[in-house]
C-alpha cells in the first residue's frame, strides 16, 4: 500500500501542468451544459455523482483502511432526508443541508459500534447495515412512503433548467469532495488516518486518538455520500428503498476508487469517468451481460492492476521513480 | 403453535448450517470472505433443478453431482485466481469474489432467465403429524442430510490426512510448510470443499425454496451472520449457530412478521460483533491471520 507516497511525486513533478489542466477541465465542465443536450448532460451528472461516492469511499477506505462496502447506506439516508424534508415543505437548499447533517449524525452514531470491528467484519457489517435500512424504510412507511416509494412534489423549473441546476449541483459536490480530500491529504487528520491504516496499534502508540480519527473519517465520507444522495433524490423526484440503498452504488463507487487509485486525491474521479464512459459506450450494446462484464472487469482490475490507473499511468511517465 | 415454530426453525436451521459451513471454513483457513458463496449455492440449486426438470433425476440423487461439479469449480478458481492474491491484501479477495458473484448470477440469468423455478417432486408437499405438530418429509430429510454432511465434513477434517493438513495450515501456515504441507494445495482443497458444501446446500435448498439467479443474495447475509455467530472456521459452531439462527428467524417471523427477519438478524449480528466477536464456539486465533 505505497500509493500515497507515489501521489506526492505526481504533484511535485506536474508543476504548472496540474493546475492548468485542472482549470481547463473545470472551465470545460462549466461550459458543457450550454453546449450539449440532455443525454450527455445526464451522463456527466451521473459521473460527477459517482465521483463523489467514490471520493467518499476513498476517505474511509483509501485513507483510513476501513473497507466500507455498504457506504451507499448514506446515499439512501441523504436521499430520504432530503426527500422527506422537501415533501414536508422545506426549501430545497435546506433539504440538502439536512441530508448532509443527518448522514453525518448517522455515521457518528453508527461509527461507534461499527468502527470497533476490524477488516472483514467492518466491511460486511456495513453491507448488512445497508440491507437492514431497506427493510427499515419499508417497514416504517409513514412519511418515507415505505415500499411504495416517496414521490416528491413537482418542481416548477423547466426540465432544461432543472437538469442544468442538478448538473451544477453535482459538479459543485464533486469539486467540494476533491477539495476536501486535497485538504485531508496534508492535514494532520490525513496523516493520522494513514498511520492507523498501516498499523492501528502503531498509531495509538504515537498518540493518535484512533477512535476519533476513524469516526471523523467516516463522518466526512458520509457527508459526501449523503450530500449527493440528497441531490439525487431531488433530481430523480421519486425515491424508493431499492434504488436509494442500491448496493450497486457502493460496488460501482468501490470499483471506480480501485480503478482510479485509492488513497490518491484525483484517482476516484478518474475512475468514475473511466468506468461510466466505458459503461455508457460499451455496455449499452450488451444490456443482458452488463453484470457479467462488470464482474469480469472487477476481477481483471484486482488481478492485473490492484494499485489503480493513476499508479500505472505514473509508472509509464516516470518509470525510474517507482519503488517496487 | 410454539412447538410448530420451534420445529420449523430447527428444520430450516439444518439447511442454514450446511450453507454456512463451507463459507466459515474458507474464511477460517484462508481469511477469504467468499462473497460468491451465495452464488455457489445458487449454482448447486440450478444443477439439481436442471437434473430434475430435464433428466428426471431426483434432487436427493443429484446432490453428489452438484457437490462434485462445485468442488472442481472452487478448486479451479482458487488455483487460477485466488491463490495469486493470497500474498497481497486479503480484502482484494473480497472484491474479487464479489466480481465472481456478479458473473455467476449473470450467467445463470442468461441460461435459465430470471424466472422463479421450483423442484416439485411427488413427495414435496407430503408431511406427517406428531401429535399437534406437522412435519414435512422433505424438510426433515433435508435437515437430517445436512447434519450428516456436516458430520462427514467434521470427520474429514479431523480423521483424514488432507483434513489435518487443512487444520494445520489454518493454525500456522509457516509451520505447516515446514511439515511438508503445500499451503497453496491446501487452499485449493479448502476452496473446493467449501464450494462442494455450497453445492450440497444449493441442492437441498432447491427442494425448499424458489430458485432464481439472485437467490444467492438472500443466502449470503444469513451465511455471514451464522458464521460470525458460530465462530469463524468452527464446524460445530456453524451447526449450532445455524440451528439458533433458524429458530430466531422462525420466531421473528411469527412474532413480528416475515418483513422483520432481516432487521432482527442484523441486530443480532451487531450485538454479537460488539459483545463476543469470536462467536459462540470460536477460538480466537481463527480467521485473525487476515
Amino acid at each position: 500500500m505505497s500509493v500515497p507516497a507515489v501521489k506526492h511525486d505526481v504533484r511535485r513533478g506536474a508543476g504548472l501542468i496540474g493546475p492548468l489542466a485542472t482549470a481547463t477541465a473545470l472551465l470545460l465542465m462549466i461550459a458543457v451544459p450550454f453546449v450539449v443536450g440532455g443525454y450527455w448532460l445526464r451522463i456527466l451528472t451521473n459521473i460527477y455523482m459517482y465521483a463523489v461516492i467514490a471520493q467518499g469511499l476513498n476517505v474511509i477506505v483509501g485513507f483510513a483502511g476501513y473497507h466500507a462496502f455498504g457506504n451507499a447506506v448514506f446515499f439512501g439516508i441523504g436521499a430520504y432526508t432530503a426527500g422527506v424534508a422537501i415533501t414536508l415543505g422545506a426549501p430545497v437548499w435546506m433539504a440538502f443541508i439536512l441530508a448532509v447533517l443527518v448522514s453525518v449524525v448517522a455515521a457518528a452514531a453508527l461509527g461507534w459500534p461499527l468502527l470497533r470491528l476490524k477488516g472483514h467484519y467492518f466491511a460486511i457489517a456495513t453491507v448488512a447495515l445497508n440491507m437492514a435500512m431497506i427493510d427499515l424504510i419499508i417497514n416504517i412507511g409513514g412519511v418515507t412512503g415505505g415500499a411504495q416509494g416517496l414521490p416528491l412534489p413537482l418542481e416548477s423549473l423547466s426540465p432544461t433548467d432543472l437538469n442544468r441546476l442538478i448538473y451544477f449541483l453535482m459538479l459543485g459536490a464533486m469539486v467540494a469532495s476533491v477539495l476536501i480530500v486535497l485538504w485531508l491529504d496534508t492535514a494532520p487528520l490525513g496523516y493520522a488516518l494513514r498511520a492507523l491504516r498501516d498499523s492501528e496499534i502503531g498509531a495509538e502508540v504515537m498518540g493518535i486518538d484512533t477512535t476519533l480519527a476513524k469516526t471523523l473519517a467516516w463522518t466526512i465520507s458520509a457527508a459526501m455520500t449523503g450530500g449527493v444522495g440528497g441531490i439525487w433524490g431531488y433530481w430523480i423526484n421519486f425515491i424508493e428503498p431499492g434504488s436509494a440503498f442500491d448496493i450497486n452504488l457502493s460496488v460501482n463507487g468501490y470499483v471506480m476508487m480501485l480503478v482510479g487509485g485509492m488513497g490518491t486525491v484525483i484517482g476516484p474521479v478518474i475512475g468514475a469517468f473511466f468506468l461510466e464512459i466505458f459503461s455508457t459506450i460499451i455496455w449499452g450494446q450488451f444490456i443482458k451481460i452488463h453484470l457479467l462484464i462488470l464482474g469480469l472487469l472487477i476481477i481483471a482490475v484486482v488481478m492485473l492492476m490492484p494499485e489503480g490507473l493513476l499508479f500505472y499511468a505514473q509508472r509509464l511517465i516516470r518509470p525510474r521513480r517507482r519503488t517496487p | 403453535m410454539l412447538g410448530q415454530t420451534i420445529i420449523n426453525g430447527l428444520l430450516l436451521g439444518g439447511l442454514y448450517a450446511i450453507s454456512a459451513i463451507g463459507f466459515s471454513m474458507v474464511w477460517g483457513v484462508m481469511g477469504i470472505i467468499n462473497m460468491a458463496h451465495g452464488s455457489l449455492i445458487m449454482v448447486g440449486a440450478y444443477v439439481s433443478y436442471f437434473a430434475f426438470s430435464s433428466l428426471g433425476i431426483d434432487p436427493f440423487l443429484s446432490l453428489p453431482l452438484s457437490m462434485a461439479l462445485l468442488f472442481v469449480f472452487g478448486y479451479g478458481i482458487q488455483r487460477i485466481l485466488l491463490n495469486r492474491l493470497m500474498r497481497t491484501s486479503l480484502l482484494l479477495s473480497l472484491v474479487l469474489t464479489f466480481g465472481l458473484d456478479l458473473v455467476l448470477a449473470n450467467i445463470a440469468q442468461l441460461i435459465f432467465s430470471a424466472d422463479l423455478r421450483s423442484v416439485n417432486t411427488f413427495y414435496t408437499s407430503c408431511s406427517f403429524a406428531v401429535g399437534p405438530l406437522l412435519i414435512p418429509y422433505v424438510r426433515l430429510a433435508v435437515f437430517l442430510l445436512a447434519l450428516v454432511l456436516a458430520g462427514g465434513f467434521y470427520a474429514f477434517l479431523n480423521r483424514t490426512k488432507a483434513g489435518q493438513a487443512i487444520l494445520a495450515t489454518a493454525l500456522d501456515k509457516e509451520t505447516a510448510r515446514l511439515m511438508g504441507i503445500d499451503p497453496l494445495q491446501v487452499y485449493a482443497l479448502t476452496a473446493g470443499a467449501g464450494a462442494a458444501l455450497a453445492g450440497a446446500a444449493g441442492s437441498l435448498a432447491s427442494m425448499l425454496f424458489p430458485i432464481s439467479p439472485s437467490m444467492g443474495l438472500s443466502f449470503i447475509g444469513s451465511v455471514f451472520v451464522i458464521t460470525v455467530l458460530g465462530g469463524i472456521g468452527s464446524i460445530e459452531g456453524a451447526v449450532l449457530a445455524g440451528l439458533v439462527y433458524g429458530l430466531i428467524q422462525s420466531f421473528a417471523a411469527s412474532l413480528f412478521g416475515v418483513n422483520y427477519q432481516e432487521i432482527v438478524a442484523f441486530v443480532i449480528f451487531l450485538v454479537i460483533l460488539v459483545l463476543r466477536p469470536q462467536g459462540l464456539l470460536g477460538k480466537r486465533f481463527y480467521g485473525e491471520a487476515a
